[in-house]
């Protein structure tokens, strides 16, 4: 390709390494900081020796918890940037329009119905019928769809499967439901290695698909005219990356719960550092941003009221409640709601 | 260059949205290596043609041959290879370049992991080059001017490098300089590459200036359809537009001249 490097690029590739060095960093705290305090050298005598505290901390304590962290993060950051890029919307990302609390309702459902079926089976066929519903919901009469009315509509199948939620949550024994609660509201407790395996392992599948998908998306957010013009079945495309989208947020929801506002919050803010434009560096600013927000929801989670471990949605809702209100705020400002 | 097989042509169409019919039983034909243009009032379904000629709409009854092809039944990437369509407004997503958005017009041209080619890049260039936007390749369209953004926009569609562009009101919201820049660069692109050219447009004197032939709607249907002189009548003004007009020489060109009474 014949482009020389310019001043966008050179300031991407700068926010790139400002990416991946904040997530280093995060991930490096998260190993530290808990009930019992690392230096930074014990962590990597753990790393080199595999004796010692560090290699505890990395092996069962917190590894499997940070690892987890990272896939689920990436995976509801790059879920929320398909569906901005796809509806043209920052409001539109998968927790705002109820996929994963659908997503949660169904899982919750069948662990109480004491099914045998794997946890991203469950998590994947509640987010898809949850967007299933909001898309039948929002077809005008005239059989089309607007952004914003999926949005809003979302926004209704969310409340609604959050009192399914609650609702069962109620029914359950306490003890029942005080580990159900938790799990509803986002939680990285506790995870092993076979969590972290799971969702890098559904996730690697999806970001395959994604791939041969990103140009497509790049032609629908042109619109669907000069995307059918250019030789894109649009329809067919735009459900494959809905598709694709959902089973990302579903992937990461199978790990950690449905974790508020990860997934509105990472595209922007990845968005912002390295400029990305095109789909692709978008999506990728968006899942690593993701994964940054979410080992850092759940080291604050888990350390910062002392001895006690709240769950890591209670931390990104903290910070994502206000954020939404400010966009919404926005929004309205801008005449589209 | 001007093969009978870059001739589009429209048979019977009847197009209706739920029980409104918009066009009714309409045949026309777009020659080969000529610029057309739409007219008619709002609402009589210049729009709705163009898009049924691109296939943008399926027909109720009728068909559009593309050549000896109909386009109902061609593979979606081969006709986006043969005909181009530029929609009205199209908004830029946020922050992309023009030449991000230039690029993605050799969609058609590209395998799905086939690297970018030399014939990609030389189409992106030479569609910058026309519309005159080389040098601002590289900045955002959402800093460019009204006039510099449909440019463009065109050049999207002039680097998918198709033998029959379709344009839907190129130059709505552009001031008259501007609309003329942009006529233009169309017109030197038929003239140059012998491309189909079918336009929707509003202004009639502009029309009548940079187009081959005319085709002019009422709200009930065809009025007419040929050159400039046989299509800008007094009377057809009349039938299409119930407009009282004079219709005069334009003292440049020669072609007619609306001049409303």
């Amino acid at each position: 390709m014949t482009v020389k490097m310019n001043a966008k690029m050179t300031a991407g590739i700068r926010g790139g390494l400002v990416l991946a060095a904040a997530l280093l960093l995060a991930i490096v705290l998260s190993l530290m900081i808990g009930q019992i305090r690392l230096s930074v050298s014990d962590l990597w005598t753990g790393l080199l020796t595999g004796k010692g505290p560090g290699a505890l901390t990395l092996r069962v304590l917190r590894g499997p918890g940070v690892v987890t962290a990272i896939g689920a993060g990436a995976a509801l950051g790059a879920s929320g940037a398909i569906f901005q890029i796809l509806l043209r919307n920052p409001l539109a990302a998968p927790d705002v329009m109820g996929f994963t609390s659908g997503a949660g309702l169904a899982v919750v459902c069948g662990v109480l119905a004491g099914t045998t079926l794997p946890m991203p089976l469950l998590s994947a066929a509640g987010g898809l019928a949850a967007a299933c519903a909001v898309a039948i919901l929002a077809i005008k009469r005239d059989g089309t769809q607007v952004p914003i009315t999926l949005i809003l509509v979302g926004l209704g199948i969310g409340f609604l499967t959050t009192a399914g939620n609650s609702f069962i949550v109620t029914r359950l024994p306490p003890e029942q439901a005080a580990e159900a609660q938790r799990w509803l509201t986002g939680s990285l407790a506790a995870r092993d290695w076979g969590h972290a395996a799971q969702v890098f392992g559904c996730g690697a599948v999806l970001a395959v698909i994604l791939a041969i998908q990103v140009r497509a998306l790049g032609l629908l957010e042109l619109g669907d005219d000069l995307a059918n013009g250019l030789g894109l079945r649009s329809n067919r495309a735009r459900l494959q990356l809905a598709g694709t989208g959902v089973l990302l947020a579903a992937t990461g929801v199978a790990v950690a719960g449905p974790v508020p506002f990860i997934a509105l919050m990472a595209g922007p803010l990845g968005m912002r550092v390295t400029g990305a434009t095109q789909p692709g560096g978008r999506i990728i600013s968006a899942a690593v941003t993701g994964a940054i927000i979410t080992v850092l929801a759940d080291l604050a989670a888990r350390s910062i009221v002392p001895g006690l471990q709240l769950p890591a949605g209670v931390m990104t809702g903290i910070f994502g409640a206000p954020y939404l209100l400010w966009l919404l705020s926005r929004e309205m400002d801008a005449g589209d709601i | 260059m001007t093969s009978a097989n870059n001739a589009l042509k429209a048979e019977n169409l009847t197009i209706g949205y739920g029980e409104r019919t918009v066009i009714d039983n309409l045949s026309l034909d777009f020659p080969a290596g000529r610029m057309t243009a739409i007219l008619g009032p709002n609402g009589c379904g210049k729009s709705t043609l163009l898009r049924a000629l691109a296939r943008l709409i399926t027909p109720e009854k009728g068909t559009v041959t593309l050549g000896s092809d109909n386009i109902f039944s061609m593979d979606t990437r081969a006709l986006a290879r043969r005909l181009a369509i530029l929609p009205q407004a199209s908004k830029a997503p946020e922050g992309i370049t023009v030449a991000d958005l230039v690029r993605r017009g050799r969609t058609p041209w590209r395998g799905l992991f086939s690297a970018w080619s030399e014939a990609d890049a030389a189409a992106v260039e030479r569609a910058l080059k026309e519309v005159g936007l080389t040098d601002m390749s590289e900045r955002p369209i959402d800093q460019l001017s009204g006039g510099q953004r449909q440019r463009a926009w065109i050049a999207l569609v002039l680097a998918q490098d198709t033998p029959c562009l379709l344009l839907d009101e190129p130059t709505t919201w552009l001031d008259l300089t501007h609309q003329i820049e942009v006529l233009s660069l169309v017109r030197e692109r038929n003239r140059n590459q012998g491309v189909t050219v079918v336009t929707v447009l509003h202004d009639l004197n502009l029309a009548a200036r940079f187009y081959d032939r005319l085709v002019l709607l009422g709200p009930n249907g065809m009025v007419a359809a040929g050159s400039p002189q046989d299509v800008l009548t007094e009377e057809n003004l009349m039938t299409g537009f119930g407009l009282s007009a004079m219709v005069l020489p334009d003292p440049i060109t020669g072609t007619p001249m609306v001049v409303p009474r």
